[in-house]
Protein backbone atom coordinates (compact mmCIF):
# COMPACT_ATOMS: atom_id res chain seq x y z
CA UNK A 1 0.00 0.00 0.00
CA UNK A 2 2.67 2.39 1.42
CA UNK A 3 4.96 1.52 -1.84
CA UNK A 4 2.20 2.39 -4.36
CA UNK A 5 1.88 5.69 -2.83
CA UNK A 6 5.16 5.94 -2.78
CA UNK A 7 5.68 4.74 -6.54
CA UNK A 8 2.91 7.47 -7.61
CA UNK A 9 4.82 10.58 -5.96
CA UNK A 10 7.93 8.99 -7.63
CA UNK A 11 6.06 9.20 -11.17
CA UNK A 12 4.66 12.88 -10.27
CA UNK A 13 7.91 13.80 -9.54
CA UNK A 14 9.66 12.23 -12.49
CA UNK A 15 7.11 13.83 -14.72
CA UNK A 16 8.13 17.15 -12.83
CA UNK A 17 11.71 16.78 -13.74
CA UNK A 18 10.93 15.78 -17.37
CA UNK A 19 9.46 18.77 -18.13
CA UNK A 20 12.04 20.93 -16.47
CA UNK A 21 14.52 19.51 -19.20
CA UNK A 22 12.38 20.46 -21.57
CA UNK A 23 12.98 23.79 -21.13
CA UNK A 24 16.56 23.52 -21.08
CA UNK A 25 17.05 20.49 -23.27
CA UNK A 26 21.24 21.89 -23.71
CA UNK A 27 21.53 21.44 -19.82
CA UNK A 28 23.20 18.14 -18.87
CA UNK A 29 20.63 16.11 -17.06
CA UNK A 30 20.91 15.96 -13.04
CA UNK A 31 20.63 12.19 -11.29
CA UNK A 32 17.68 10.03 -11.77
CA UNK A 33 14.89 10.62 -9.29
CA UNK A 34 16.18 9.40 -5.97
CA UNK A 35 12.36 7.74 -4.60
CA UNK A 36 11.71 6.10 -8.59
CA UNK A 37 11.91 2.37 -7.92
CA UNK A 38 14.63 0.99 -9.93
CA UNK A 39 13.85 -2.20 -10.69
CA UNK A 40 13.88 -3.96 -14.41
CA UNK A 41 10.54 -4.81 -15.94
CA UNK A 42 10.76 -8.05 -17.40
CA UNK A 43 11.86 -8.77 -20.51
CA UNK A 44 10.45 -11.95 -21.58
CA UNK A 45 8.44 -10.99 -24.16
CA UNK A 46 8.79 -11.82 -28.52
CA UNK A 47 7.31 -8.61 -29.94
CA UNK A 48 10.15 -6.36 -28.85
CA UNK A 49 10.33 -4.14 -32.04
CA UNK A 50 12.99 -1.65 -33.65
CA UNK A 51 11.66 1.80 -34.58
CA UNK A 52 13.02 4.30 -36.84
CA UNK A 53 13.08 7.06 -34.24
CA UNK A 54 15.25 4.95 -31.94
CA UNK A 55 18.78 4.72 -33.20
CA UNK A 56 21.83 2.45 -31.97
CA UNK A 57 24.73 3.74 -30.37
CA UNK A 58 28.43 1.86 -30.57
CA UNK A 59 31.31 1.46 -28.32
CA UNK A 60 35.01 1.50 -28.29
CA UNK A 61 36.54 -1.79 -27.74
CA UNK A 62 36.15 -3.57 -24.50
CA UNK A 63 34.27 -0.54 -23.65
CA UNK A 64 30.75 0.33 -21.52
CA UNK A 65 31.52 4.20 -22.09
CA UNK A 66 29.54 6.82 -23.96
CA UNK A 67 31.23 8.78 -26.22
CA UNK A 68 29.88 12.20 -27.02
CA UNK A 69 27.88 10.59 -30.11
CA UNK A 70 26.20 8.59 -28.32
CA UNK A 71 25.01 10.55 -25.78
CA UNK A 72 23.31 12.94 -28.01
CA UNK A 73 21.61 9.75 -29.86
CA UNK A 74 20.86 8.54 -25.94
CA UNK A 75 19.20 12.10 -25.62
CA UNK A 76 16.77 12.13 -28.61
CA UNK A 77 15.91 8.23 -28.48
CA UNK A 78 15.12 10.02 -24.79
CA UNK A 79 12.85 12.59 -26.18
CA UNK A 80 10.60 10.10 -27.43
CA UNK A 81 10.40 7.67 -25.04
CA UNK A 82 9.66 9.85 -22.46
CA UNK A 83 6.92 11.41 -25.47
CA UNK A 84 5.83 7.78 -25.83
CA UNK A 85 4.75 6.66 -22.37
CA UNK A 86 2.61 3.73 -23.99
CA UNK A 87 5.74 1.75 -24.38
CA UNK A 88 7.84 -0.07 -22.07
CA UNK A 89 12.10 -0.02 -23.83
CA UNK A 90 14.16 -3.11 -23.89
CA UNK A 91 18.21 -2.26 -24.63
CA UNK A 92 20.06 -4.73 -26.06
CA UNK A 93 23.86 -5.31 -25.51
CA UNK A 94 26.00 -6.64 -27.56
CA UNK A 95 30.46 -7.13 -28.85
CA UNK A 96 32.10 -7.88 -31.63
CA UNK A 97 33.37 -11.37 -31.90
CA UNK A 98 36.78 -11.10 -30.35
CA UNK A 99 37.14 -11.69 -26.77
CA UNK A 100 35.18 -15.43 -24.83
CA UNK A 101 31.74 -16.04 -25.00
CA UNK A 102 31.44 -15.47 -21.50
CA UNK A 103 33.10 -11.98 -21.21
CA UNK A 104 31.33 -10.48 -24.39
CA UNK A 105 28.08 -12.07 -22.31
CA UNK A 106 29.03 -10.10 -19.26
CA UNK A 107 29.84 -7.06 -21.12
CA UNK A 108 27.18 -6.73 -23.65
CA UNK A 109 25.33 -6.44 -20.28
CA UNK A 110 27.28 -3.60 -18.81
CA UNK A 111 26.99 -1.70 -22.15
CA UNK A 112 22.64 -2.41 -22.16
CA UNK A 113 22.48 -1.16 -18.52
CA UNK A 114 25.45 1.58 -19.08
CA UNK A 115 22.87 2.70 -21.73
CA UNK A 116 19.41 2.31 -19.19
CA UNK A 117 21.43 4.44 -16.75
CA UNK A 118 21.89 7.23 -19.08
CA UNK A 119 18.32 7.24 -19.78
CA UNK A 120 17.26 7.31 -16.50
CA UNK A 121 19.34 10.23 -15.96
CA UNK A 122 17.79 11.81 -19.10
CA UNK A 123 14.61 11.22 -17.48
CA UNK A 124 13.15 8.31 -19.01
CA UNK A 125 11.08 6.25 -16.18
CA UNK A 126 13.62 3.26 -15.31
CA UNK A 127 10.96 0.55 -14.50
CA UNK A 128 10.21 0.98 -17.89
CA UNK A 129 13.10 0.04 -19.48
CA UNK A 130 14.69 -3.57 -19.01
CA UNK A 131 17.96 -4.92 -20.30
CA UNK A 132 18.96 -8.10 -22.33
CA UNK A 133 23.05 -9.21 -22.97
CA UNK A 134 23.33 -10.98 -26.50
CA UNK A 135 27.20 -10.99 -25.95
CA UNK A 136 28.59 -11.81 -29.79
CA UNK A 137 25.83 -14.08 -30.34
CA UNK A 138 23.73 -11.64 -32.92
CA UNK A 139 26.10 -9.69 -35.14
CA UNK A 140 24.62 -6.80 -37.66
CA UNK A 141 28.09 -7.65 -39.61
CA UNK A 142 29.77 -11.36 -39.26
CA UNK A 143 32.76 -10.09 -41.21
CA UNK A 144 36.44 -10.31 -39.24
CA UNK A 145 37.40 -6.82 -39.94
CA UNK A 146 37.47 -4.36 -37.84
CA UNK A 147 34.45 -2.12 -39.63
CA UNK A 148 32.23 -5.14 -38.87
CA UNK A 149 33.56 -5.26 -35.03
CA UNK A 150 33.07 -1.35 -34.94
CA UNK A 151 29.24 -1.79 -36.43
CA UNK A 152 28.63 -4.92 -33.44
CA UNK A 153 29.63 -3.42 -30.49
CA UNK A 154 26.86 -1.78 -29.72
CA UNK A 155 23.55 -1.11 -27.78
CA UNK A 156 20.29 -1.47 -29.75
CA UNK A 157 16.60 -0.05 -27.96
CA UNK A 158 13.24 -1.71 -28.73
CA UNK A 159 9.93 -1.35 -27.68
CA UNK A 160 6.51 -2.49 -26.86
CA UNK A 161 3.18 -1.20 -25.92
CA UNK A 162 3.09 -1.32 -22.19
CA UNK A 163 -0.12 -3.17 -22.38
CA UNK A 164 0.09 -5.63 -24.43
CA UNK A 165 0.52 -9.34 -23.02
CA UNK B 1 58.96 -37.37 -15.59
CA UNK B 2 55.60 -38.53 -16.59
CA UNK B 3 57.16 -41.97 -18.00
CA UNK B 4 58.99 -42.79 -15.18
CA UNK B 5 55.13 -41.97 -12.76
CA UNK B 6 53.63 -44.63 -15.43
CA UNK B 7 56.37 -47.10 -15.04
CA UNK B 8 56.68 -46.77 -11.45
CA UNK B 9 52.78 -47.35 -11.27
CA UNK B 10 53.17 -50.42 -13.98
CA UNK B 11 55.97 -51.88 -11.86
CA UNK B 12 53.96 -51.55 -8.93
CA UNK B 13 50.76 -52.80 -10.45
CA UNK B 14 53.14 -56.17 -12.29
CA UNK B 15 54.86 -56.92 -8.55
CA UNK B 16 51.40 -57.61 -7.23
CA UNK B 17 51.03 -59.61 -10.43
CA UNK B 18 54.30 -61.82 -10.09
CA UNK B 19 53.74 -62.00 -6.76
CA UNK B 20 50.68 -63.71 -7.29
CA UNK B 21 50.74 -65.85 -10.19
CA UNK B 22 54.54 -66.01 -10.76
CA UNK B 23 54.70 -64.09 -14.02
CA UNK B 24 57.52 -62.31 -15.22
CA UNK B 25 56.72 -59.76 -17.15
CA UNK B 26 59.83 -58.30 -19.63
CA UNK B 27 59.38 -54.63 -19.10
CA UNK B 28 61.94 -52.23 -20.19
CA UNK B 29 64.17 -51.12 -17.13
CA UNK B 30 64.20 -47.28 -19.16
CA UNK B 31 60.96 -46.42 -18.47
CA UNK B 32 59.98 -47.21 -21.75
CA UNK B 33 56.24 -47.96 -22.86
CA UNK B 34 55.05 -51.40 -22.74
CA UNK B 35 54.77 -53.44 -26.05
CA UNK B 36 51.25 -54.09 -26.23
CA UNK B 37 50.29 -56.20 -29.33
CA UNK B 38 46.54 -56.18 -30.35
CA UNK B 39 45.34 -59.35 -31.41
CA UNK B 40 41.33 -59.20 -31.99
CA UNK B 41 38.84 -61.54 -30.52
CA UNK B 42 38.24 -65.02 -31.92
CA UNK B 43 34.40 -65.77 -33.41
CA UNK B 44 32.89 -68.38 -31.39
CA UNK B 45 30.04 -69.51 -33.16
CA UNK B 46 31.55 -68.66 -35.40
CA UNK B 47 29.57 -66.27 -37.88
CA UNK B 48 30.39 -63.80 -40.59
CA UNK B 49 28.24 -61.31 -38.01
CA UNK B 50 31.06 -62.19 -35.63
CA UNK B 51 34.12 -62.00 -37.68
CA UNK B 52 32.87 -58.42 -38.69
CA UNK B 53 31.87 -57.79 -35.39
CA UNK B 54 35.41 -59.09 -33.99
CA UNK B 55 37.43 -56.77 -36.77
CA UNK B 56 35.34 -53.53 -35.54
CA UNK B 57 36.07 -53.87 -31.74
CA UNK B 58 39.78 -54.70 -32.85
CA UNK B 59 39.76 -50.92 -34.97
CA UNK B 60 38.09 -49.25 -32.38
CA UNK B 61 40.26 -50.73 -29.67
CA UNK B 62 43.35 -49.70 -31.47
CA UNK B 63 42.26 -46.06 -31.60
CA UNK B 64 41.67 -46.14 -28.32
CA UNK B 65 44.90 -47.43 -27.04
CA UNK B 66 46.94 -45.48 -29.40
CA UNK B 67 45.18 -42.35 -28.41
CA UNK B 68 45.76 -42.70 -24.71
CA UNK B 69 50.06 -42.88 -25.34
CA UNK B 70 50.39 -45.64 -22.07
CA UNK B 71 51.36 -48.32 -24.58
CA UNK B 72 53.50 -49.02 -27.60
CA UNK B 73 50.68 -50.75 -29.89
CA UNK B 74 52.09 -53.78 -32.01
CA UNK B 75 49.28 -54.55 -34.85
CA UNK B 76 48.62 -56.72 -37.35
CA UNK B 77 49.39 -60.34 -35.86
CA UNK B 78 47.14 -63.38 -36.20
CA UNK B 79 44.13 -63.80 -33.91
CA UNK B 80 45.57 -65.94 -30.73
CA UNK B 81 43.07 -69.16 -30.95
CA UNK B 82 45.58 -70.96 -28.29
CA UNK B 83 48.47 -71.92 -30.74
CA UNK B 84 52.45 -71.69 -29.34
CA UNK B 85 52.81 -70.31 -32.82
CA UNK B 86 50.83 -67.09 -32.84
CA UNK B 87 51.99 -65.96 -29.83
CA UNK B 88 55.76 -66.46 -31.74
CA UNK B 89 54.84 -64.58 -34.22
CA UNK B 90 53.88 -61.22 -31.56
CA UNK B 91 57.34 -62.28 -29.71
CA UNK B 92 58.50 -61.78 -33.40
CA UNK B 93 57.31 -58.31 -33.69
CA UNK B 94 58.30 -56.82 -30.29
CA UNK B 95 54.90 -57.29 -28.30
CA UNK B 96 55.29 -58.55 -24.39
CA UNK B 97 51.79 -58.43 -23.79
CA UNK B 98 48.63 -59.80 -26.44
CA UNK B 99 45.12 -58.30 -26.26
CA UNK B 100 43.12 -60.85 -27.30
CA UNK B 101 40.29 -63.28 -26.56
CA UNK B 102 36.70 -64.26 -27.46
CA UNK B 103 33.47 -63.19 -29.45
CA UNK B 104 29.84 -64.03 -29.21
CA UNK B 105 26.48 -63.11 -30.74
CA UNK B 106 23.27 -64.22 -29.67
CA UNK B 107 20.06 -62.71 -30.84
CA UNK B 108 21.76 -59.06 -31.08
CA UNK B 109 23.45 -59.48 -27.84
CA UNK B 110 26.99 -58.84 -28.28
CA UNK B 111 29.23 -61.26 -25.66
CA UNK B 112 33.24 -60.06 -25.71
CA UNK B 113 35.39 -61.80 -23.48
CA UNK B 114 38.69 -59.80 -23.60
CA UNK B 115 42.43 -61.21 -21.88
CA UNK B 116 46.00 -59.70 -21.84
CA UNK B 117 47.72 -62.27 -21.90
CA UNK B 118 51.54 -62.25 -21.07
CA UNK B 119 53.80 -63.61 -24.08
CA UNK B 120 56.64 -64.80 -22.54
CA UNK B 121 54.72 -67.50 -20.01
CA UNK B 122 51.47 -67.70 -22.28
CA UNK B 123 49.62 -66.96 -19.18
CA UNK B 124 46.67 -64.99 -18.78
CA UNK B 125 47.05 -62.04 -16.26
CA UNK B 126 43.60 -59.93 -16.81
CA UNK B 127 40.49 -61.37 -18.18
CA UNK B 128 37.26 -59.49 -18.08
CA UNK B 129 33.68 -59.91 -19.97
CA UNK B 130 31.73 -57.79 -21.32
CA UNK B 131 28.12 -57.64 -22.49
CA UNK B 132 25.86 -55.25 -24.79
CA UNK B 133 23.61 -54.72 -27.40
CA UNK B 134 25.34 -55.65 -30.98
CA UNK B 135 24.26 -52.36 -32.09
CA UNK B 136 26.48 -50.54 -29.63
CA UNK B 137 29.62 -52.14 -30.51
CA UNK B 138 31.62 -49.10 -30.20
CA UNK B 139 30.44 -48.26 -26.61
CA UNK B 140 31.79 -52.06 -25.25
CA UNK B 141 35.14 -51.92 -27.28
CA UNK B 142 35.58 -48.12 -25.25
CA UNK B 143 34.54 -49.92 -22.58
CA UNK B 144 36.58 -52.67 -22.91
CA UNK B 145 39.55 -50.16 -23.65
CA UNK B 146 38.98 -47.88 -20.07
CA UNK B 147 39.19 -51.43 -18.26
CA UNK B 148 42.48 -52.35 -20.08
CA UNK B 149 43.85 -48.99 -18.85
CA UNK B 150 42.65 -49.41 -15.61
CA UNK B 151 44.66 -52.66 -15.52
CA UNK B 152 47.95 -51.48 -16.56
CA UNK B 153 48.08 -47.65 -15.25
CA UNK B 154 45.49 -47.53 -12.59
CA UNK B 155 43.58 -45.28 -13.92
CA UNK B 156 40.63 -45.27 -15.72
CA UNK B 157 40.55 -44.89 -19.47
CA UNK B 158 38.39 -41.77 -21.16
CA UNK B 159 37.43 -43.41 -24.16
CA UNK B 160 33.62 -44.14 -22.92
CA UNK B 161 33.40 -40.21 -21.96
CA UNK B 162 31.23 -37.94 -23.89
CA UNK B 163 31.64 -33.90 -25.07
CA UNK B 164 28.93 -31.80 -25.15
CA UNK B 165 29.21 -29.25 -27.30
CA UNK B 166 27.12 -25.73 -29.24
CA UNK B 167 26.90 -26.13 -33.13
CA UNK B 168 24.98 -23.47 -35.45
CA UNK B 169 24.76 -25.41 -38.54
CA UNK B 170 20.27 -25.15 -38.51
CA UNK B 171 20.96 -21.42 -38.77
CA UNK B 172 20.98 -21.84 -34.63
CA UNK B 173 22.93 -22.48 -31.75
CA UNK B 174 21.93 -25.95 -30.47
CA UNK B 175 23.58 -28.13 -27.83
CA UNK B 176 24.71 -31.54 -29.40
CA UNK B 177 26.56 -34.37 -27.55
CA UNK B 178 29.17 -36.83 -29.33
CA UNK B 179 31.57 -39.64 -28.11
CA UNK B 180 34.98 -38.44 -26.85
CA UNK B 181 36.29 -39.92 -30.43
CA UNK B 182 33.41 -37.23 -32.48
CA UNK B 183 31.43 -40.56 -33.24
CA UNK B 184 27.93 -41.01 -32.22
CA UNK B 185 26.82 -36.67 -32.76
CA UNK B 186 22.93 -36.34 -31.70
CA UNK B 187 21.42 -32.64 -31.09
CA UNK B 188 19.78 -32.27 -27.41
CA UNK B 189 18.29 -29.31 -28.23
CA UNK B 190 15.79 -28.05 -30.94
CA UNK B 191 14.72 -24.64 -29.55
CA UNK B 192 15.53 -22.59 -32.79
CA UNK B 193 16.99 -19.84 -30.38
CA UNK B 194 20.42 -19.08 -28.82
CA UNK B 195 21.82 -22.06 -27.02
CA UNK B 196 25.41 -22.08 -25.29
CA UNK B 197 27.83 -22.70 -22.97
CA UNK B 198 27.12 -25.97 -22.34
CA UNK B 199 28.45 -28.03 -18.93
CA UNK B 200 28.43 -31.70 -17.54
CA UNK B 201 26.99 -31.59 -14.45
CA UNK B 202 26.84 -35.45 -13.41
CA UNK B 203 24.90 -37.34 -16.43
CA UNK B 204 23.31 -34.32 -16.77
CA UNK B 205 24.00 -31.14 -18.96
CA UNK B 206 23.68 -27.46 -17.85
CA UNK B 207 23.63 -24.40 -20.49
CA UNK B 208 22.38 -21.00 -21.26
CA UNK B 209 19.45 -20.64 -23.38
CA UNK B 210 17.63 -17.76 -24.60
CA UNK B 211 14.11 -19.80 -25.46
CA UNK B 212 12.28 -17.82 -22.84
CA UNK B 213 13.32 -13.96 -23.93
CA UNK B 214 16.10 -13.90 -21.56
CA UNK B 215 19.86 -15.77 -21.41
CA UNK B 216 18.46 -18.40 -18.78
CA UNK B 217 20.23 -21.63 -17.26
CA UNK B 218 18.92 -24.82 -18.04
CA UNK B 219 19.21 -28.58 -17.41
CA UNK B 220 18.74 -31.03 -19.56
CA UNK B 221 20.00 -35.17 -19.37
CA UNK B 222 22.28 -36.66 -21.79
CA UNK B 223 19.39 -38.08 -24.42
CA UNK B 224 18.06 -34.69 -24.28
CA UNK B 225 15.30 -35.67 -21.91
CA UNK B 226 14.31 -34.08 -18.31
CA UNK B 227 14.80 -30.35 -19.28
CA UNK B 228 14.27 -28.43 -16.66
CA UNK B 229 15.01 -24.17 -15.79
CA UNK B 230 17.62 -24.18 -12.74
CA UNK B 231 18.01 -20.34 -12.90
CA UNK B 232 15.60 -17.94 -14.52
CA UNK B 233 16.80 -14.98 -12.42
CA UNK B 234 16.60 -11.32 -14.60
CA UNK B 235 19.29 -10.96 -16.66
CA UNK B 236 22.42 -13.27 -17.19
CA UNK B 237 22.58 -16.85 -15.76
CA UNK B 238 25.54 -17.66 -17.67
CA UNK B 239 29.33 -19.00 -17.42
CA UNK B 240 28.10 -21.88 -15.01
CA UNK B 241 29.95 -24.46 -13.35
CA UNK B 242 29.21 -27.02 -10.96
CA UNK B 243 31.68 -28.51 -8.21
CA UNK B 244 33.26 -31.82 -8.74
CA UNK B 245 31.25 -33.57 -7.03
CA UNK B 246 27.95 -31.74 -8.05
CA UNK B 247 26.43 -29.71 -4.65
CA UNK B 248 26.91 -26.76 -5.70
CA UNK B 249 26.92 -24.47 -9.07
CA UNK B 250 29.00 -21.09 -9.80
CA UNK B 251 27.71 -18.92 -12.30
CA UNK B 252 27.13 -15.67 -13.50
CA UNK B 253 24.30 -13.51 -12.57
CA UNK B 254 23.75 -9.78 -13.44
CA UNK B 255 20.30 -9.28 -11.90
CA UNK B 256 19.83 -5.46 -12.66
CA UNK B 257 23.35 -4.85 -11.57
CA UNK B 258 26.95 -5.78 -12.48
CA UNK B 259 27.86 -9.45 -13.82
CA UNK B 260 28.78 -10.85 -10.56
CA UNK B 261 29.36 -14.86 -9.51
CA UNK B 262 27.35 -16.10 -7.53
CA UNK B 263 26.97 -19.63 -5.62
CA UNK B 264 23.57 -21.88 -6.46
CA UNK B 265 22.22 -25.10 -5.11
CA UNK B 266 21.89 -27.45 -8.05
CA UNK B 267 17.83 -26.61 -7.54
CA UNK B 268 18.63 -23.14 -8.64
CA UNK B 269 18.21 -22.03 -5.01
CA UNK B 270 20.50 -19.07 -4.35
CA UNK B 271 23.36 -19.89 -1.62
CA UNK B 272 25.77 -16.90 -1.80
CA UNK B 273 26.84 -13.60 -3.89
CA UNK B 274 30.71 -14.40 -3.86
CA UNK B 275 31.89 -11.50 -5.44
CA UNK B 276 31.46 -7.50 -5.25
CA UNK B 277 32.46 -3.79 -6.92
CA UNK B 278 31.45 -2.28 -10.32
CA UNK B 279 33.46 -4.88 -13.37
CA UNK B 280 32.55 -7.83 -14.71
CA UNK B 281 33.58 -11.49 -12.63
CA UNK B 282 32.43 -14.82 -14.87
CA UNK B 283 33.42 -17.59 -15.85
CA UNK B 284 34.29 -19.72 -12.50
CA UNK B 285 35.66 -23.19 -12.52
CA UNK B 286 35.81 -25.17 -9.40
CA UNK B 287 39.15 -26.86 -8.02
CA UNK B 288 38.47 -30.66 -7.99
CA UNK B 289 38.52 -30.25 -3.71
CA UNK B 290 35.62 -28.03 -3.87
CA UNK B 291 37.67 -25.60 -1.77
CA UNK B 292 38.35 -22.51 -4.28
CA UNK B 293 37.46 -21.40 -7.60
CA UNK B 294 39.56 -19.83 -10.34
CA UNK B 295 37.77 -17.01 -12.56
CA UNK B 296 38.48 -14.25 -14.56
CA UNK B 297 37.73 -10.37 -13.27
CA UNK B 298 38.22 -7.43 -15.63
CA UNK B 299 38.47 -5.50 -12.39
CA UNK B 300 42.55 -4.33 -13.45
CA UNK B 301 41.31 -3.03 -15.97
CA UNK B 302 40.62 -5.53 -18.20
CA UNK B 303 39.87 -9.81 -17.88
CA UNK B 304 42.50 -11.32 -15.81
CA UNK B 305 42.80 -14.44 -13.32
CA UNK B 306 41.87 -15.09 -9.97
CA UNK B 307 41.36 -17.52 -7.19
CA UNK B 308 38.90 -16.95 -4.71
CA UNK B 309 38.38 -18.87 -1.73
CA UNK B 310 34.77 -21.00 -2.01
CA UNK B 311 32.93 -18.29 0.52
CA UNK B 312 34.40 -15.24 -1.82
CA UNK B 313 37.07 -14.61 0.45
CA UNK B 314 41.06 -14.44 0.02
CA UNK B 315 41.10 -13.35 -3.73
CA UNK B 316 44.37 -13.67 -5.22
CA UNK B 317 45.44 -12.68 -8.70
CA UNK B 318 47.29 -15.21 -10.86
CA UNK B 319 50.62 -13.99 -12.52
CA UNK B 320 49.60 -14.03 -16.44
CA UNK B 321 49.12 -10.63 -17.86
CA UNK B 322 47.52 -10.79 -21.03
CA UNK B 323 43.43 -10.70 -21.84
CA UNK B 324 42.73 -13.84 -20.24
CA UNK B 325 39.89 -16.05 -19.76
CA UNK B 326 37.72 -19.23 -19.73
CA UNK B 327 40.13 -20.99 -16.96
CA UNK B 328 39.36 -24.26 -16.55
CA UNK B 329 40.71 -26.11 -13.18
CA UNK B 330 42.28 -30.05 -13.73
CA UNK B 331 40.53 -32.77 -12.23
CA UNK B 332 43.77 -33.46 -10.40
CA UNK B 333 44.12 -30.07 -8.94
CA UNK B 334 47.38 -29.00 -10.29
CA UNK B 335 46.61 -26.94 -13.21
CA UNK B 336 44.65 -24.51 -15.01
CA UNK B 337 43.98 -24.37 -18.60
CA UNK B 338 42.94 -20.79 -20.07
CA UNK B 339 42.77 -18.92 -23.34
CA UNK B 340 44.73 -15.55 -23.59
CA UNK B 341 46.01 -13.10 -25.82
CA UNK B 342 48.87 -11.03 -25.63
CA UNK B 343 48.51 -7.81 -27.95
CA UNK B 344 45.45 -6.29 -29.11
CA UNK B 345 45.28 -7.59 -32.35
CA UNK B 346 46.39 -11.27 -31.15
CA UNK B 347 44.73 -14.23 -31.12
CA UNK B 348 43.30 -16.30 -28.61
CA UNK B 349 46.14 -19.41 -27.36
CA UNK B 350 45.36 -21.96 -24.94
CA UNK B 351 47.77 -21.82 -22.22
CA UNK B 352 48.62 -24.13 -18.99
CA UNK B 353 49.07 -22.70 -15.20
CA UNK B 354 51.43 -25.25 -13.34
CA UNK B 355 50.00 -24.17 -9.75
CA UNK B 356 52.62 -26.10 -7.50
CA UNK B 357 55.63 -24.21 -10.30
CA UNK B 358 54.41 -21.30 -11.22
CA UNK B 359 55.22 -22.95 -14.76
CA UNK B 360 53.16 -20.91 -17.95
CA UNK B 361 53.02 -23.31 -20.98
CA UNK B 362 51.68 -22.50 -24.38
CA UNK B 363 49.49 -25.14 -25.67
CA UNK B 364 48.84 -23.50 -29.15
CA UNK B 365 50.38 -21.02 -31.63
CA UNK B 366 49.75 -19.35 -34.61
CA UNK B 367 46.14 -21.85 -35.38
CA UNK B 368 43.52 -18.59 -35.33
CA UNK B 369 41.49 -18.02 -31.89
CA UNK B 370 41.47 -20.87 -29.28
CA UNK B 371 38.70 -20.69 -26.21
CA UNK B 372 36.66 -22.62 -24.27
CA UNK B 373 39.45 -25.25 -23.26
CA UNK B 374 38.17 -28.13 -21.02
CA UNK B 375 39.89 -31.06 -19.21
CA UNK B 376 39.40 -34.78 -20.27
CA UNK B 377 38.47 -36.76 -16.55
CA UNK B 378 41.76 -38.34 -16.16
CA UNK B 379 43.31 -34.67 -16.60
CA UNK B 380 45.90 -35.47 -19.42
CA UNK B 381 43.89 -33.81 -22.50
CA UNK B 382 41.90 -30.88 -23.57
CA UNK B 383 39.29 -30.19 -26.04
CA UNK B 384 39.02 -26.54 -27.42
CA UNK B 385 37.13 -24.99 -30.34
CA UNK B 386 39.61 -22.81 -32.68
CA UNK B 387 39.03 -20.99 -35.60
CA UNK B 388 42.39 -22.64 -37.51
CA UNK B 389 40.97 -24.15 -39.89
CA UNK B 390 38.17 -20.76 -40.48
CA UNK B 391 35.46 -20.88 -39.20
CA UNK B 392 35.19 -22.68 -35.95
CA UNK B 393 35.60 -26.42 -35.18
CA UNK B 394 36.94 -28.65 -31.95
CA UNK B 395 40.00 -30.23 -31.30
CA UNK B 396 41.59 -32.18 -28.70
CA UNK B 397 45.50 -31.78 -27.61
CA UNK B 398 47.64 -33.33 -25.26
CA UNK B 399 48.07 -31.68 -21.83
CA UNK B 400 51.36 -30.75 -22.87
CA UNK B 401 50.12 -29.48 -26.26
CA UNK B 402 51.13 -32.28 -28.01
CA UNK B 403 49.12 -34.57 -30.38
CA UNK B 404 46.04 -32.06 -31.96
CA UNK B 405 43.41 -33.76 -33.92
CA UNK B 406 39.93 -32.18 -35.23
CA UNK B 407 36.59 -33.67 -32.90
CA UNK B 408 34.66 -33.28 -35.60
CA UNK B 409 33.60 -32.99 -39.17
CA UNK B 410 30.40 -31.11 -38.61
CA UNK B 411 28.79 -29.13 -41.13
CA UNK B 412 28.34 -25.39 -39.61
CA UNK B 413 30.72 -24.20 -36.73
CA UNK B 414 31.17 -25.86 -33.20
CA UNK B 415 31.87 -23.81 -30.32
CA UNK B 416 32.09 -24.62 -26.45
CA UNK B 417 33.22 -28.17 -25.86
CA UNK B 418 32.97 -29.54 -22.19
CA UNK B 419 34.06 -33.12 -21.53
CA UNK B 420 32.33 -35.35 -19.28
CA UNK B 421 34.14 -36.11 -16.42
Amino acid sequence: MNKKILLLVALVFAAGCAKKQMIKPSEEPQAAVEAEDTTEPSVRFKDWQPVVELSAVVFDYDSVELSAEARAVLKRNSEYLKSHREFVALVEGYCDERGTVEYNLALGQRRAQSVREYYGRLGVSLNAIGTISYGEEKPVDPASNESAWAKNRRAETKIRLSQSK
Amino acid sequence: MFKYTVSAILALLLSAVVCATDIYLSLSAHGSRMEMGAAGFVPQTPTIEESKASREILEVLLSDLLFSRYFNIVEDGPLYTGKDEELKIWAERGANILICGRIRISKGELILTVQALDIGSKQPIWEKVFNGKQQDIRKIAHEANDDIIQRFTGERGIASSQIVFCNNKTGFKEIYICDYDGYNVRQLTFDRSINILPIWSGTSILFTGYRNDNPDLYSISDSGGKRRVISERQGLNTAAAPSFDGSRIALTLSMGGMPKIYLIAPSGEMIKRLTFGSYSDTSPSFAPNGKEIVYTSDSPGYPQLFIMNVDGGNIRRLPPRGYCDSPAWSPRGDKIVFTMRQGRGDKYDLFVYDLPSGEITRLTQNEGDNENPSWSADGRFIVYSSSRAGGSGLYIIGADGSGRRALEKMAGRSYMPDWQK
